[in-house]
């Protein structure tokens, strides 16, 4: 049996680009769905982001088993920072850490992101689009916060979809 | 004035004079307990999903409190509210009203009636509870983090004065249905846990706050329980004394000793010392741990409280728990998993009889059940959780119904079968080409993490079979015409399994060995090994030889490494497959070898090359050999363990079992 490992690579990448498109299909296909459900009157800002939270909040939850404080707060918050990253990665985002200058504090950078065009081939506002990022960050901390007894907050910097070429967010220890 | 509830003279006895400090009387309050032999409450999912007592969980206990001659018996906790938020099992024992007091009763008689002393536990399961109900409760409302908890909310002040009042009842009923001694249960993740530790109590009141705080409703409960059951019923509490929740900001282990400090000062009677919570990430009783290693906590406990002190968590023989008395670091021997392995284990202590203890093997199977909503079972033991049902004991078989049974493999199905068959008056002869018994445990008994536990069911099984006159042909194949010479009226064939072969592999090529060969060290393996197979025979052979420094790597069908393993155990191999840097492909075939690599091939298709000295071949197939031949013969013919179908030791077990009381 030969083994053509660009062969094999290949078809592998294109497995994977296909499920990275059918993650950000699929979410624009059930956002249309609720917005059908919830009528004319409905405000597709209001739902998106309802659905930003759930998403968030789910996602926090799924860390809690991960996340681990034995080594103390800096190792557990780039663990949490990097559990943000992975999160984004696995959809086809390309994102980096960064320490802040302040302890405790993290920055993250989308150097690209599939969510925009996602966005934008689906008639779905930019602003949305950031929104509803936003909502799931934050969402994730929700549980994060109680669970580890802290405070640590994340907000956006910069915005692929408001045209400043990458996201950048910093996460950090409130107070 | 101290008062013992039934003599008990154990100075005949051998055990007593070999292990002199497990068979010494200690006083517990105002209670003289003959000896320092505890049955620790256990779930055991065998009562009615309503909370009432059921006759299989009263002869569950009757036969553990048989084997602690005299010693402490508790029944498994009971839940408290009539809401159900405390229960942590389906078949968890209730005690929120007066009508499961005759239940209760039928329990606390069983334990009398084998002259033990009955100990009722209190137990509120809190975080891990709501089995039943879609919210849990708690000091505070920290989430969960295993999916299978329920989420949950924080309980108000009010709400605590009832928990308090409800275990005051529930501890009232447990007097009034006849129990000699009271529990409280506050360790892995239950709710008086969840009161105690820093990760679960956020409370900014007179309930949280410092480990003073964290331990009010504990010293509330202790206090008002003590006060309403009187002097004579001694109250003890089961505490953690490190909780291992570090990676959540658990306790310190400063912390945890405060607390049996506070509890003695608040009127406790004794303290039993644990380790872990479900939520912990480190091992605590698994067989990778080795027995004793948390002997050192109860040292700690001694050193810091003077109310007796008990501990279960890896205590497996009696000789730790004798000697750690004897110096001072321990005062009772608590044991659980032990005797669900074998309910009479100290009595065969006292006894003399040590080598016809069945010894738990520390798989954990009893927990994964329990989580699972199951009754429990064990991994060794068939008769547990049967011992109401009379079909499950060796009855003798009628003079005209006595067999010769020839049974082909002194493995442990086979011998498991052998024993019980020649208990019951067949004559029984068991055949092994090699002269060791033992079959296959043998070899995985050399893998690494404790593996080496396993040869204690065999080495049980050897002494029940010479008791009961097994004959051995050691070194003597079963083959078509012995069978044809003997003529016996039944076969049992229990030669294991056959193992795969992979497809373009010779006889003879020097690439391909058996795991047995492996395990054994009767054969090389090169520095890139490829295991073949990833169940638990596939698992144990790739860690041992990761630990001789080669390169492993794990290739199977199952969907996921260690398929046929508990999950209460599985989670430990994952870790140690990658702590030890073996790759395991799972869902996936061996489609080509050549030239030092092994061609992968996932269930879709991809291909990906191995570096590959060594193939070892664990994969394993039914055995088929010699059926034909015994029905030929018009023999009664039975398969038992793997060469039935290839499964682990406790189907071995198992199979063994039944097939011993069917002949």
């Amino acid at each position: 049996m030969s083994f053509n490992a660009e062969k094999e690579i290949s078809k592998l990448w294109r497995n994977l680009h296909s499920a990275h498109d059918e993650i950000g299909k699929t979410y624009m296909r059930w956002r249309q769905v609720a917005l059908d459900l919830a009528g004319p009157n409905a405000d597709p800002l209001e739902v998106s982001l309802k659905a930003a939270e759930r998403i968030g909040l789910d996602i926090g939850k799924s860390w809690l088993p991960r996340l681990n404080w034995t080594k103390g707060e800096d190792a557990w918050l780039m663990g949490l920072a990097q559990s943000y990253a992975a999160q984004w990665i696995n959809q086809g985002a390309i994102v980096k850490l960064e320490k802040g200058e302040k302890p405790f504090e993290v920055f993250l950078k989308w150097e690209r992101c599939p969510w925009p065009t996602y966005a934008k081939e689906y008639g779905v506002p930019m602003e949305e689009d950031v929104l509803c990022c936003d909502k799931i960050l934050q969402s994730v901390l929700q549980d994060v916060n109680i669970f580890f007894n802290v405070n640590y907050n994340i907000e956006t910097l910069k915005a692929i979809p408001r045209g400043q070429g990458v996201c950048l967010r910093k996460l950090y220890k409130v107070g | 004035m101290a008062k013992q509830l039934f003599e008990w003279d154990y100075s005949k006895y051998p055990g007593a004079k070999k292990y002199p400090n497990l068979f010494k009387p200690i006083q517990i309050g105002n209670l003289i307990v003959p000896n320092r032999i505890k049955y620790a409450a256990t779930e055991d999912n065998l009562n009615d999903h309503q909370g009432f007592v059921t006759d299989a969980d009263v002869a569950y206990i009757r036969s553990r409190a048989e084997g602690v001659v005299g010693g402490l018996c508790f029944m498994q906790g009971v839940y408290m509210d009539p809401v159900r938020k405390g229960q942590g099992y389906v078949g968890q024992a209730a005690a929120w009203d007066d009508k499961f007091v005759p239940g209760l009763k039928k329990l606390a008689d069983a334990i009398h009636s084998e002259k033990a002393v009955a100990g009722f536990q209190l137990m509120d399961c809190g975080r891990v509870g709501s089995v039943e109900v879609p919210f849990g409760h708690g000091p505070s409302a920290v989430p969960q983090r295993l999916r299978i908890f329920r989420p949950m909310h924080e309980m108000t002040k009010a709400e605590i004065k009832e928990m308090v009042k409800q275990h005051v009842d529930a501890a009232k009923r447990g007097v009034e249905a006849g129990f000699d001694i009271l529990e409280i249960s506050g360790i892995v993740g239950y709710l008086i846990s969840n009161f105690i530790s820093s990760y679960t109590n956020r409370r900014t009141d007179e309930y949280g706050g410092d480990i003073r705080g964290r331990m009010r409703a504990v010293v509330e409960i202790i206090q008002e329980v003590k006060a309403a059951v009187g002097q004579d019923i001694p109250l003890g509490i089961r505490l953690c004394c490190m909780e291992l929740l570090d990676d959540v900001r658990g306790n310190t282990p400063e912390e945890s000793i405060e607390t049996y400090k506070i509890s003695e000062e608040a009127g406790i009677d004794y303290i039993s010392v644990t380790a872990g919570w479900q939520e912990s990430i480190v091992p605590v009783i698994s067989r990778d741990v080795p027995m004793g290693s948390w002997l050192h906590l109860a040292k700690k406990a001694k050193q810091n409280v003077k109310v007796p002190v008990q501990m279960a968590y890896r205590l497996f023989v009696p000789e730790l728990p004798d000697k750690a008395i004897a110096a001072g670091e321990l005062d009772i021997w608590e044991i659980c998993r032990s005797m669900i392995a074998d309910p009479l284990m100290p009595k065969k202590v006292l006894e003399g009889r040590q080598e016809e203890i069945r010894h738990c093997v520390a798989c954990n199977l009893c927990l994964a059940r329990l989580f699972r909503d199951a009754p429990m079972t064990c991994y060794i033991n068939p008769l547990c959780a049967h011992e109401h049902d009379p079909k499950y004991y060796p009855q003798p078989a009628a003079e005209d119904e006595k067999k010769i049974v020839m049974i082909a493999g002194a493995g442990p199905a086979g011998m498991e079968c052998a024993y019980v068959a020649a208990q019951r008056g067949h004559e029984v002869h068991i055949y092994d080409k090699r002269e060791l018994v033992g079959g296959t445990i043998l070899e995985a008994s050399q893998a690494p993490y404790g593996d080496d536990e396993l040869m204690t069911c065999v080495n049980f099984q050897k002494t029940m079979c010479d008791k009961y006159g097994v004959q051995f042909h050691l070194g003597t194949e079963v083959t078509p015409e012995l069978i044809q010479d003997e003529m016996p009226d039944v076969v049992v064939l229990a030669t294991g399994p056959v193992y795969s072969k992979l497809e373009g592999a010779e006889p003879d090529d020097k690439l391909f060995v058996n795991v047995l060969d492996v395990l054994s060290g009767r054969v090389e393996v090169g520095k890139n090994v490829v295991v073949w197979g990833n169940r638990k025979p596939g698992i144990g052979v790739a860690l041992d030889l990761a630990k001789k420094g080669k390169k492993v790597t794990i290739v199977g069908r199952e969907k996921s490494a260690g398929f046929d393993v508990n999950p209460s155990f599985k989670w430990r191999y994952m870790i140690y497959l990658r702590q030890n840097g073996i790759n395991a492909y799972n869902d996936c075939d061996i489609a080509e070898i050549s030239d030092g690599v092994v061609m992968v091939k996932t269930y879709d298709g991809y291909l990906f090359p191995v570096p590959c000295d060594t193939v070892v071949i664990t994969q394993r197939e039914a055995n088929d050999n010699l059926k034909d031949v015994v029905q030929g013969e018009g023999i009664q013919l039975f398969v038992i363990g793997d060469a039935l179908v290839p499964r682990n030791l406790s189907s071995a077990v198992h199979d063994g079992y039944r097939i011993g009381l069917r002949i």
